[in-house]
């Protein structure tokens, strides 16, 4: 098992790939942008015309531009993974690192902790950002659950990340992902949580945006909401270790 | 440590047997070359050799172990495979720098292989703005990036100009003389019979040769020879008595059957005739090869 783990040199490997592919290091880039940009245009626009004007919990209010940065994140996820199925670039990565487990654990962990880490200070941003245009309706970092939404809104960003990478290893392809994704989370996800009730909760996107508010309703709590996406994360890059282990390249 | 062992090596796709069977060795300090047809197994091969895909039986390995056991596969196999490995939105140096990274090879050496393969004025370019002989040149120099023993090359002149091609066969065969095991396959025999040492042929996943190169020459060849001589008639009887023939060519010249320029000389110095000009002629090399293979193309144009 000690030898299908990452190493220091396969790691700096999948950062330097990473790094020098303009798309996937621009959607890194835009999720904090577009999630602490559109917060702050919209809570400059609309946050001090009303009490509850972005909506009735004002803890999920203040990430709004989050329906937004999941996007993004979903964009860095599945390019760096697509990567390795333009043309031939995963057989070069192969005779490289030739233990695929290795390959696929290197690149998910370098996916996963720099999601992460612009996750938080995407989280943070956005909050301190956000409010600061809400006046007299605006939250303070040590108000109920604003600690939890800050760290929970990074891992929500990470999780979605590492979905869209998990599945592109399945399905070989960036762009099948993402037409599948982004309809979802902004189409499917919403009109069917209206109207199917109970089992909508568990899908990965409302699971996960349950740490984000102040009240939940329903069978999951904030964490629990979370970890139920981690789940489906977990089960996403399981499938793309099974089909890089399994596949021939 | 070097050597390449390919066993009962088999690859199916369904019914169909890309590699069937094959068992060969190539050994170090010379160039191998790989022939065969399109479709023949030889890119299988390659790529089974490197694990990427997996052989239905039989096994392929370097100095006895599997490449995936490698503990440093960089340094000890350098693989050209096809000239489109390489992600286009990326630069040239940093398409080998994450290489490098991962073969935990200094950066300063691929300034060294850059200017190796004669792109290091390009190095900073999108590799999707590169000519196919420049994308094949990048491959030869990520092959170079780890110094490796054993270097596998799928069809490298491809797309390179003639400089480029008279530059491939001079390194392959520095390479080779250094000690290094040098597989390369092509499907032109007139091209690789200007570099290989050793032949290896396939035909429809077969092997259908495993011969040096000379060996090669002198089996699948027939030998004729071409002169001129102010005497044909006394050539031809005293050729009669041994059993050759004296065959007319074009512009005065003729032809001998079966025989080496070396016999016929001596022939006629002892008789006495003159022979104002003489030379070994060999029937084509690509004939002999296209004979070889013929039964066994599996792309064939109707003629």
């Amino acid at each position: 098992m000690r030898s299908a783990l990452p190493t220091v040199p396969t790691l700096h490997s999948e950062w330097i790939k990473i790094r020098s592919l303009r798309g996937t290091l621009g959607g890194l880039i835009a999720v904090l942008v577009a999630t602490a940009g559109i917060q702050a245009l919209t809570a400059a626009a609309i946050g001090r015309s009303e009490d509850g004007s972005m909506g009735d919990d004002p803890l999920f209010a203040a990430y709004y531009g989050i329906s937004f940065g999941q996007i993004a994140a979903m964009v860095f996820g599945a390019g760096a993974v697509a990567g390795e199925f333009h043309n031939g670039a995963l057989r070069t990565s192969l005779a490289a690192v030739p233990n695929r487990t290795r390959f696929y654990l290197s690149k998910i962990a370098t996916v996963g902790v720099l999601a992460l880490l612009t996750g938080q200070v995407t989280g943070l941003v956005t909050f301190v950002a956000g409010q600061a245009f809400m006046g007299r309706y605006a939250l303070d970092l040590g108000d109920p659950g604003t600690y939890r939404a800050v760290v929970g809104s990074g891992l929500y960003l990470a999780l979605m990340a590492l979905l869209a990478a998990g599945l592109t290893a399945v399905l070989r392809s960036g762009t099948v992902v993402l037409s599948l994704l982004i309809p979802f989370v902004l189409l499917v996800s919403f009109v069917v949580g209206e109207a199917a009730g109970g089992a909508a909760q568990y899908l990965p996107d409302r699971a996960g945006q349950l740490v984000l508010h102040a009240r939940t309703q329903g069978d999951l709590g904030p964490w629990t909401g979370l970890g139920v996406m981690a789940l489906w994360a977990a089960a996403a890059v399981l499938g793309g270790w099974l089909a890089v282990r399994r596949r021939d390249a | 440590m070097n050597s390449i062992e390919i066993r009962e090596l088999t690859k199916a796709y369904g019914a169909h047997r890309a590699v069937d069977g094959l068992t060969f060795d190539v050994l170090p300090g010379r160039v191998t070359g790989f022939l065969g047809p399109n479709g023949a197994g030889k890119s299988t091969t390659m790529r089974l050799l490197l694990g990427l895909d997996r052989p239905t039986s039989g096994t392929a390995t370097l100095g006895g172990r599997s490449y995936l056991d490698l503990p440093d596969p960089l340094h000890r196999v350098g693989a050209l495979l096809d000239a489109q490995s390489a992600h286009g939105g990326r630069t040239a140096r940093d398409h080998l720098r994450f290489l490098a990274a991962a073969g935990s090879i200094p950066v300063r050496r691929v300034d060294e292989v850059l200017e190796q393969a004669g792109i290091a004025s390009v190095a900073k370019r999108r590799i999707k703005s590169f000519s196919l002989g420049m994308r094949q040149r990048l491959g030869i120099a990520a092959a170079l990036l780890g110094d490796p023993g054993v270097l596998l090359l799928d069809e490298p002149t491809n797309g390179l100009d003639p400089e480029g091609i008279i530059w491939i066969r001079e390194l392959m065969r520095r390479l080779a003389a250094e000690g290094r095991t040098v597989l390369v396959s092509s499907h032109l025999m007139s091209e690789t019979s200007a570099l290989a040492d050793h032949l290896i042929v396939l035909g429809n996943g077969r092997l259908l040769a495993d011969t040096s190169m000379a060996d090669f020459i002198d089996a699948r060849s027939t030998r004729r020879v071409r002169l001129r001589t102010s005497d044909p008639g006394r050539l031809r009887s005293a050729l009669a008595r041994d059993g050759f023939e004296l065959a007319a060519a074009e512009e005065g010249r003729w032809t001998v059957e079966g025989i080496q320029a070396e016999q016929l000389g001596k022939l006629a110095a002892r008789e006495g005739i003159p022979v104002l000009e003489l030379a070994d002629e060999r029937a084509s090399l690509e004939q002999a090869y296209l004979d070889l293979t013929a039964d066994h193309a599996q792309f064939t144009a109707t003629r």
